[in-house]
């Protein structure tokens, strides 16, 4: 029995980066705001990746980048692409900082997203007819960024990991 | 022996090298497909537009299926909210009294439509052609950084095309922009993308009504002299040839800024995330 519920523990956050990127709008993106403000896949992903590297596979990523552009209609393969680049980016980064803090997490975090977001511009330039608005994009990462801690804060209540 | 000979030499040492292997490689396999996906989405190749529209409509479908948990606790709600609601009757007597007016209203309009149709005829101004609608069941909204949009459940075999106008009560809301075979996504009027040519009858000015990404739109391209009032309404003017004209869209809200210099936004004539039946409009050819 306890090693259901372990299990089950183990792929809630699965599930939940899948309801997320399934229903992107559900929750801040359509009710409680009137747009786009928050990138909440990334705070998810980064949140479970930075901790344990191995626990989401490459292969789920790219799954799960694939549903997200057919969804929004961006060029198909972006997202997976940038899943697949954070990964390995929180991988790098995590093995360059010998302390695990809160700052240290944070500048990570900070470096992940711009870098995913710089990417995602770069791949809209060459591989789409549309182009992303500015602005809303500066006002998501800021966003992202600000609540970051919040989401953290509310993450660490189910999964606490050892910094 | 070399260390790759003496892991070979026993079965667990074949599933680790069998494993490094696959955790070597399969990244960069990934990154190679993704690339190769990018990289066919400018090609139009037909079994690979075939391909990946039956993808798209997969994964539209499962989604709308892993959804409908969240979307029964929204309904649910919602008609606990209704069903509660102690005012029923004062409503319904507000309503019938609405209902009155809009009947007389509509026999008035009828005579006006008439009237202008006999005038067309005698000017020689032919309409434009004949729109049929088709209704459809919005499957699911998306908001994300890229794009305001809502999936509907009729593609292209239904004959829906890109660019087709989607109304509401004949109240215009966005347009095709991706056609899948059994479902098709259609981008909301507030998107930061949409674009689409406007005209407010009642000062005689053409315009271009831009999405700004959240939950409203602003006119673009206004003459310098533009000067325009509150409350005047919004009509798509289908110089474009494709959205049907006289759509409405919604109505002009004026604000002054502290040199007294006047500010134009949009009131939309319909609300986001209350869609569940919309109707297309398609050329009858």
């Amino acid at each position: 029995m306890r090693n259901f519920f372990e299990k089950t523990k183990f792929y809630i956050p699965h599930l939940l980066i899948l309801l997320v990127i399934a229903n992107d709008s559900l929750l801040i993106n359509t009710w409680i705001a009137p747009g786009p403000i928050i990138n909440l896949k990334y705070i998810l992903l980064f949140y479970f990746c930075f901790y344990q590297p191995d626990r989401i596979s490459v292969i789920y990523l790219f799954i799960l980048g694939l549903i997200f552009d057919s969804l929004q209609i961006t060029p198909l393969g972006m997202t997976s692409l940038c899943f697949i680049v954070v990964s390995k980016l929180i991988y790098f980064l995590k093995k360059k900082r010998t302390r695990t803090n809160f700052q240290n997490e944070f500048i990570s975090f900070v470096i992940v997203l711009v870098a995913v977001q710089i990417l995602t511009l770069i791949i809209f330039y060459y591989f789409s007819k549309s182009s992303p608005e500015y602005s809303l994009l500066i006002i998501n990462i800021t966003l992202t960024l600000a609540l970051y801690p919040l989401f953290r804060y509310i993450l660490q209540f189910f999964y606490r990991y050892q910094t | 022996m070399n260390a790759t000979k003496l892991a070979k030499s026993s079965a667990v040492g074949t599933a680790v090298l069998k494993r490094t292997f696959k955790q070597k490689f399969l990244t960069p396999i990934l990154i190679g497909v993704c690339l190769l996906l990018l990289t066919l989405e400018n090609i139009s190749f037909r079994p690979i537009k075939l391909l990946k529209s039956l993808v798209n409509d997969a994964i539209t479908y499962s989604a709308f299926i892993i959804n409908l948990p969240a979307n029964f606790t929204v309904d649910t709600t919602k008609t606990l909210i209704e069903f509660f609601n102690f005012n029923i009757h004062q409503e319904n007597k507000i309503l019938k009294d609405q209902v009155n007016k809009l009947i007389s209203e509509k026999n008035e309009l009828l005579f006006f439509k008439n009237e202008n149709d006999n005038l067309k005829r005698i000017l020689g101004i032919r309409n434009q052609g004949e729109y049929a609608a088709l209704l459809v069941k919005v499957i699911k909204e998306d908001t994300s950084e890229f794009g305001k949009f809502f999936s509907i459940t009729k593609g292209s075999s239904e004959n829906l095309e890109l660019g087709q106008a989607v109304v509401r009560n004949n109240v215009y809301l966005g347009r095709i922009s991706e056609v899948n075979l059994l479902s098709s996504k259609v981008m909301i009027v507030t998107d930061a993308g949409s674009r689409i040519p406007i005209v407010i009858p009642s000062k005689g000015v053409n315009a271009i009504l831009k999405g700004d990404g959240y939950s409203n739109a602003e006119l673009l391209f206004l003459p310098p002299s533009a000067s325009l009032d509150n409350n005047d309404q919004i009509y798509t003017s289908g110089t474009d040839g494709i959205i049907k004209e006289g759509l409405y869209v919604g109505k002009v809200i004026v604000k002054e800024d502290k040199n007294k210099k006047k500010k134009y936004s949009v009131d939309l004539g319909f609300k986001e995330h209350q869609l569940n039946y919309v109707s297309v409009l398609k050329l009858k050819r």
